[in-house]
This record gives structure tokens, C-alpha cells and sequence, in this order.
């Protein structure tokens, strides 16, 4: 089952021919395609037109269609995206035709734009399990019911965690599935705490052992929190010990005692500079730009 | 408040010191070396604890400067204070690993948590930066680089406008414009980045667009060859079956060019028109009929000419029309193959469009580095605003105080203090004598130290109710003995305790000339 997107953009027809090749070397395996928001039905798509192999089925029909597979008793569901987003809730009432035993539905989608689905409306259709894609995060709506299996492969720097497919079995008492985790690699998103006391090379260190803990195929984005030195500016270009950052975010605060330093100088400037960004949370640009006045002024300071 | 004993258990040089000091004025008199800037740091010191330097700056910091010589891990002393009529013992150690601060209260041994704030409380208010401020005068330091009136200017500049001299208001703001630049650099940066990676897109876009052109011009030039081609075709079969109308042709075997029947026919013909015609006729008739046939058989051989080609001509036959050659299956072959590729290559073209589209949206480092940005803005702002409350504040009534001073101690020669705003000069400074205005640059040291000196005490006196003592260091090296005892009239008049540190004798000579009771305290 592929909850489509299996392609970001049209694919192109060698690109359907090595897929297809791919496919019909499947011994057993029957594969069921739905078209889904990026690589959606142009008028004219390949997909339109092109000759798959005998165990690989495309729905190409905008509205809910059923291709049966009478060998096992199974009819599958679903409807292929022919436009960017589709904002009408086409699986409200996709009630399944009861043409076989065992029924699935198949469903691109689940954002306001594309196909909006709320949880109950799915599970009230009553198909033995509902396939969906379109999420890149692989997600359990309901136990036995429905999922998300997410992208095989993580695609882009924020889809951290595992990756991987769903596999099922239904039999009489009910349907039973599990997520493998398949990828080879995951995007790592690393908190770094810093001290104001770490150097640069301290931190690399820092880095290394984590990175070495999680494991060194991942991809990290390496994220800084905590408090640094003023002093001190992170080269993050340098910071790339195994070659496996992909970026590295600074949410380092300068190690200013903002509370003491506004005690000691209430008469001053500086004092009623932070006492006028009271109340700002951590993180909010009124604190940045606390810090970045604060560092101005002691920097500047003389004595 | 008032400070009632100084007791240097292992600081600097001192070992074991102890300093009682009174009411009113007392004299510190040492020499050079004696430990008189020690005695100023220690008072500092065990008010306000002493903050370690870090890194490099470490090394000439106040804390390794005034380590004590022999057994620096002992590194302390104890202060005694009356505030409120109650004394207060404070203990510092200073050192790295007993660093620590007791207070008690003598009156009724009451221990005081300095972590709480007690000290902070006992202090009323008063903090490093305000002490070194108001309550300690040093001479005024001179940077090297610069005059003494800008550093005059300098002091009260950032003191009028953040309300503490060591902070330094045009460069900070200067530092963050330059960080805004900076920040907008690399917004640019990320710009061109960005700028770059569509010009990376856009060339292959316009490679695809020139198959994409090559690809239909071929395809026109196949349909024109093909069209050409059915042309062709049709007309050859069209001549095909006119060849067919010439039976004649057919009939005559191929390699002959002249039927052999026909030539028979021709000489029977001959020699029976000779035998039948009557003479004369028959030679003429004869003769006739026999150019008649060469001139046909003349013509016959002019068309096998014409029709059968010779060796050379047949091999430039074979190079000219090439693509001739190629058979018109293969022709609509390779159109067809050309209107997939076409195909293939829009599709290509088409989602290349897309992926540029997309590039439109701005980068996280973008957003970080605008975000930067916007903060630094929101801090100039900010400092500005608070600065321009500051200048407000205090410039009426430190002004008034300043002047008053001034007048006192030049005994009215300067009557008033002028600070005022010039347009793009920023803060100007003069004083006023007898209604001319002078500017400070004009004036001479001792004055200067003096218009110091009063902007010092009128600010202790804007900024605390409670009275402080005065710590002097030095202060009256350039002062005149009128000025000096003037000063010196003033502070007995104005102030509870007053801290003279000194090297002369001049101060001593003048109080005693004015009659003023001291305590004079030697230091060795």
C-alpha cells in the first residue's frame, strides 16, 4: 500500500520504469498506489497513462474507487489527489461497498487542505484498517485500526526520530500491525547545554561523546542552549567533528546574573535597562534583545 | 553610616592591620608605597566583595593585585560600620576556596546572612558602581590619548546620560549598531545565498528549455521530412502506374532496346517495298523507308540512353539523398520517440518550476539573523529612551547642586556649572564667571579636578538619603591652599565622615590653620 507522495514532484517516465521494474520483481507482493498532493494527477501525468505490471494497481479516480483481490479476499479503497489540495472531506462518508471480507481503505492526507480527516469520522466507516500518508511522522491513530506510516526514509532535517513501514496481517480476529523501522539513518535533533565555563573545543568534545552515545550514522542538528560566556562567539562551521551536522542552531544566552546585575546597578542605566524587560519570557525578542543590550553596555564599560 | 574600624588580617602587604576611624575628618597620611590605594581597595573590597577576573584578564585583575604577599590562602579581614546607631562586624575571606561573608551585630549579636541581601539592606542602596561614583574620589585618570577636559566631559557625559560614569553610552549604542550591521551582512549573505541556489535552478531550467526547443525543432524538421516523404511516395506510385500505361515497353524483352520482330518486321518490309513497288519508285520508295527506320531506331537508342545510367552515376545517386535512405518507418519512429522525450523534458521542466517556487521562503538562518536584528534595534531603542530619562532627571538638580559646590570652593569666582546640548556636539560643558561662559577646555587642571569633585558629591547627594562617608584619595594634589581650604571647609560643614587619603602635608597645615578638628591616622 503506498498512501501516496511517492514521488515529491511528476515523476518522470524513466523514473516510473525503474520503479516499475523494481516492483515486478516482486514475487508475491500486490501493490496498491494512490496518487497524493505533490505528485498529483496532472492532466498529463504519466501515472495517466503508463503500464504497470500485472501486481501493481493505481486507483486513478479523484473519487473513492475499489480495486478487489478476490484471491484474498480483499478489496482496497482510495482515491487519487489530480489537483494540489483537496479542502472537502471526501473520506466522511466513504463507507466501504462490502464487495469482500476484508476491506482497506487508503487515504492521502489530513491537514485542512488536503482531505481533512477527524479520527472518529474514520473509524466509524468500519474497514478493517485504514492506510494513511501524507504525515512524514510515522503515527498510530488507533490500535489495529489506522496509522500513519510515515516516509521510509527521512527527507528533510526536521523529520527526526525512526523511519520506516507499517506491516499488518487481518484474520478473523481482527487486524494486527506493527511499524519496522527501515531507514538507515535518522535526523537527530541534539540539545547541547553550555556552560559559561565550556570553550569551543570543550563543546566539540561535548559533541563528539553525544554524537558517539546516539550513534554517528544519524544526521544531527545540533541545538545550543544555556548560558555562554560573553566572550565567548561558537564557531559553528568548526563545530562539525564527524562531518554529520547539518546545522547548528545557537540558543545560547550570554551568562549575564541578570537579577544581580540589576540590584547593583538600580540607579544606573543598565539596571532600569533590565528592570524595563521584566516579565519577558526566556526566548521572546524582548529577552534577546535584554541580552544583547545588557552585552552592549558591559562590554562597552570601562574599569 | 559611618565606618568605625578597619582591621587587614592578611591583605596586600598588611598583616594583622588595624585603622580605627572616627567622626568627622580623618587624615590618612602615608608615603609613597605606604598602602594607601591598598587601604582604598580593602574598604571596596570587604563592602562589596572582590570579583574574580576571567581568563587572561585574570592575571592583573584587583584580586591577584592586592593577594597578600606571604600565605595567600589566607586572605582577609574585617570591617566595622555604625549604621543606625548599630554597629555591624563584617568578615570577608577573600581567597579561592574560603571565600565567604559573616556579619554581626554587635549590639546584639545577631549574625546577618549576607546571601539575604542584609548587606545589600545595610547598604541602603548604595552598590559598587554607585560607591565608586559618589562615595570614593580618586583624582580624576587621565587616558592616555586624551585631555582632561574630554575626560571631564567623558565622565559627566555618561553620567548625565546612564546615570553611572564607567558606562559609556555612545559606544555601547555604537557596538550595537555595529552588531546590527554585522546581522544584516549576513542577512545579505543569506540572500545571495538563496540568490544563488535559484540561479543554480534557473540555469538548468533554461538547459531543459533548450532541449526542450532543440527537441521541437527536430520534431518540425521530422514532420516536414515525413509529410515530404508521403509526398513522395504517393507521386512515385501515381508514376508507377503511368509506367503501367506503356504496355509497349513491357512487352520488349529487357535487355533490348529494339524488339528483334520489330527489326525483322522492318527489313521485310524493306526488301518487299523494293520487290513490289515498280521501278523507279521502289529504290526511293526503299530509301525513304529506311531513314524512316534509322530514325526511329536513333530514337529508340536515345531513350535507352537516357534510361540506362552509367557506373558514376549510379554512386552519386547513392550519396546525395541520404536521409532518403532511411527507411519511413524509422522516420515516424524516431518522431514519435522525439514527442516522449518532449514530454519527458516538460515534466522536468515543470517541476524544476516548482522547486523554484518554493525557494521562495525565507531560510532559518534568515529568520535568525532578521530576528537578531530586530533585537539589537529594540535595545538601541531602548537605552536611548532610558537614557533620555536619565539626562532629564538628573541634569536640573545635578546642575543646581554642582553649581553651588563650584561656587564654595572657587570662593564665587565661578558661579554656575552649564551643561547643555549642543546639536551634534552631544553634551558641552562650561562653567560661568562673572555672566561669561568658558568652556571647560579653557580652564586649568585644578579647576577641573574641582568641577569633578562637585559633580561627585552633588551626585552622592541627589542619589542616597543616607549620608555616606566620603573616601578622598589623593584628591587635592592640584588644588591651591585657598581652594584647598575651602574644600576642606566644605566637607567639615557638609559631611559626617570624611576619608582623606594623602601623601602631603598640605591638608594637615590647612586644617589646622582653619581650626577644624581632625584625626590623623599614620600608615606605614
Amino acid at each position: 500500500m503506498i498512501a501516496g507522495d511517492l514521488f515529491h514532484r511528476q515523476p518522470l517516465r524513466r523514473e516510473l520504469r525503474e520503479l516499475n521494474y523494481m516492483f515486478g520483481r516482486l514475487t508475491v507482493t500486490k501493490v496498491v498506489i494512490i496518487a497524493g498532493n505533490h505528485d498529483y494527477l496532472k492532466k498529463d501525468s504519466y501515472y495517466r497513462s503508463f503500464q504497470w505490471e500485472e501486481n501493481v494497481h493505481m486507483i486513478l479516480s479523484p473519487e473513492i474507487s475499489c480495486i478487489e483481490f478476490p484471491e484474498y479476499s480483499l478489496a482496497v479503497y482510495g482515491l487519487s489527489y489530480t489537483s494540489r489540495e483537496i479542502k472537502e472531506e471526501r473520506c466522511k462518508t466513504a463507507f466501504p461497498g462490502k464487495r469482500q471480507a476484508c476491506e482497506i481503505l487508503l487515504v492521502h492526507g489530513g491537514d485542512e487542505n488536503h482531505i481533512p480527516l477527524k479520527k472518529e469520522d474514520l473509524l466509524r466507516l468500519g474497514y478493517d484498517y485504514i492506510a494513511l500518508g501524507h504525515v512524514h511522522k510515522p503515527q498510530q491513530i488507533s490500535p489495529g485500526k489506522a496509522a500513519y506510516a510515515g516516509a521510509l526514509e527521512p527527507i528533510d532535517k526536521n523529520d527526526t526520530g525512526v523511519h520506516g513501514y507499517i506491516s499488518g496481517e487481518i484474520t478473523e480476529r481482527g487486524c494486527k500491525f506493527t511499524f519496522v523501522p527501515a531507514a538507515s539513518r535518522e535526523y537527530v535533533h541534539l540539545k547541547v547545554r553550555v556552560n559559561k565555563e565550556m570553550t569551543e573545543r570543550g563543546l566539540k568534545e561535548e559533541i563528539g561523546k553525544k554524537i558517539r552515545e546516539k550513534g554517528e550514522q544519524h544526521i544531527y542538528k545540533i541545538i545550543l542552549t544555556g548560558q555562554r560566556d560573553p566572550e565567548t562567539e561558537f564557531d559553528t562551521e568548526s563545530l562539525n567533528v564527524y562531518g554529520n551536522i547539518v546545522e547548528v542552531v545557537d540558543n545560547t544566552t550570554y551568562a549575564y546574573q541578570f537579577t544581580k546585575l540589576k540590584e547593583q546597578n538600580r540607579e544606573n542605566i543598565l539596571g532600569q535597562f533590565i528592570e524595563s524587560f521584566s516579565g519577558n519570557d526566556e526566548g521572546s525578542l524582548e529577552y534577546q534583545a535584554m541580552c544583547e543590550g545588557v552585552y552592549a553596555l558591559m562590554e562597552t564599560r570601562k574599569g | 553610616m559611618k565606618i568605625c574600624e578597619l582591621v587587614l588580617k592578611n591583605f596586600g602587604k598588611f598583616r594583622d592591620k588595624s585603622i580605627a576611624l572616627t567622626e568627622g575628618i580623618q587624615l590618612l597620611y602615608g608615603e609613597n608605597e605606604s598602602g594607601k590605594s591598598t587601604l582604598h581597595t580593602f574598604i571596596k573590597g570587604m563592602l562589596f566583595g572582590i570579583e574574580r577576573g576571567r581568563g587572561r584578564a585574570a592575571n592583573s585583575d584587583i584580586f591577584s593585585r592586592y593577594e597578600p604577599w606571604e600565605n595567600p590562602n589566607y586572605y582577609s579581614g574585617r570591617l566595622t560600620l555604625e549604621v543606625g546607631g548599630k554597629h555591624f562586624i563584617i568578615e570577608r575571606n577573600f581567597d579561592k576556596y574560603a571565600k565567604k561573608v559573616q556579619i554581626i551585630c554587635q549590639e546584639d549579636g545577631e549574625a546577618l546572612s549576607a546571601e539575604d541581601g542584609d548587606l545589600d539592606m545595610l547598604l541602603d542602596g548604595l552598590t559598587a558602581s554607585g560607591y565608586e561614583n559618589t562615595v570614593s574620589v580618586a583624582q580624576l585618570k587621565v587616558q592616555p590619548g586624551s585631555s582632561l577636559a574630554a575626560e571631564l566631559k567623558n565622565y559627566a557625559t555618561n553620567y548625565y546620560v546612564t546615570g553611572d560614569s564607567d558606562l559609556n553610552l555612545d559606544a555601547a549604542l555604537k557596538k550595537l549598531q555595529d552588531d546590527r550591521k554585522e546581522a544584516e551582512r549576513r542577512i545579505r549573505g543569506e540572500i545571495r545565498k538563496k540568490q544563488e541556489k535559484r540561479d543554480r535552478v534557473e540555469q538548468e531550467l533554461s538547459y531543459i528549455w533548450r532541449d526542450i526547443h532543440r527537441i521541437t525543432e527536430e520534431q518540425g524538421l521530422l514532420e516536414e521530412e515525413i509529410t515530404n516523404r508521403r509526398e513522395r511516395m504517393e507521386q512515385r506510385e501515381k508514376e508507377a502506374s503511368e509506367v503501367k500505361q506503356r504496355m509497349l515497353d513491357e512487352l520488349r524483352p529487357p535487355k533490348w532496346r529494339i524488339h528483334p520482330v520489330e527489326i525483322l518486321v522492318f527489313i521485310a518490309a524493306l526488301i518487299l517495298s523494293f520487290l513490289f513497288i515498280p521501278r523507279p519508285w521502289n529504290s526511293f520508295v526503299t530509301v525513304v523507308m529506311f531513314l524512316c527506320g534509322l530514325i526511329y531506331i536513333w530514337n529508340r537508342m536515345k531513350i535507352a540512353k537516357k534510361q540506362v545510367k552509367t557506373e558514376p552515376e549510379l554512386i552519386l545517386e547513392e550519396i546525395t539523398p541520404e536521409e532518403e535512405k532511411i527507411p519511413y518507418e524509422k522516420l515516424i519512429w524516431e518522431y514519435e520517440h522525439r514527442a516522449g522525450e518532449l514530454r519527458e523534458k516538460q515534466v522536468q521542466y515543470d517541476n524544476l518550476k516548482e522547486t523554484l517556487e518554493e525557494l521562495d521562503e525565507t531560510s532559518d538562518e534568515h529568520k535568525k539573523y532578521e530576528r537578531k536584528s530586530c533585537a539589537l534595534q529594540l535595545a538601541a531603542e531602548r537605552i536611548e529612551e532610558l537614557s533620555d530619562g536619565f539626562q532629564k532627571k538628573l541634569k536640573g538638580s545635578l546642575n543646581a547642586d554642582a553649581s553651588d559646590i563650584i561656587c564654595e570652593i572657587t570662593g564665587g569666582k565661578y558661579s554656575r556649572l552649564i551643561l547643555e546640548e549642543e546639536p551634534g556636539q552631544g553634551l558641552l560643558m562650561g562653567l560661568l564667571s562673572d555672566g561669561r561662559k568658558i568652556s571647560t577646555a579653557q580652564v586649568s587642571r585644578g579647576t577641573l579636578e574641582q568641577v569633578y569633585f562637585a559633580l561627585r558629591m552633588a551626585a552622592g547627594r541627589l542619589l542616597y538619603k543616607e549620608d555616606y562617608p566620603v573616601i578622598l584619595d589623593d584628591t587635592f594634589v592640584c588644588y591651591d591652599d585657598e581652594r584647598l581650604a575651602r574644600t576642606l571647609k566644605w566637607l567639615h560643614e557638609n559631611k559626617k565622615q570624611v576619608i582623606i587619603f594623602t601623601c602631603q602635608r598640605r591638608e594637615e597645615e590647612a586644617l589646622e590653620k582653619l581650626k577644624i578638628p581632625y584625626r590623623k591616622v599614620d600608615i606605614f
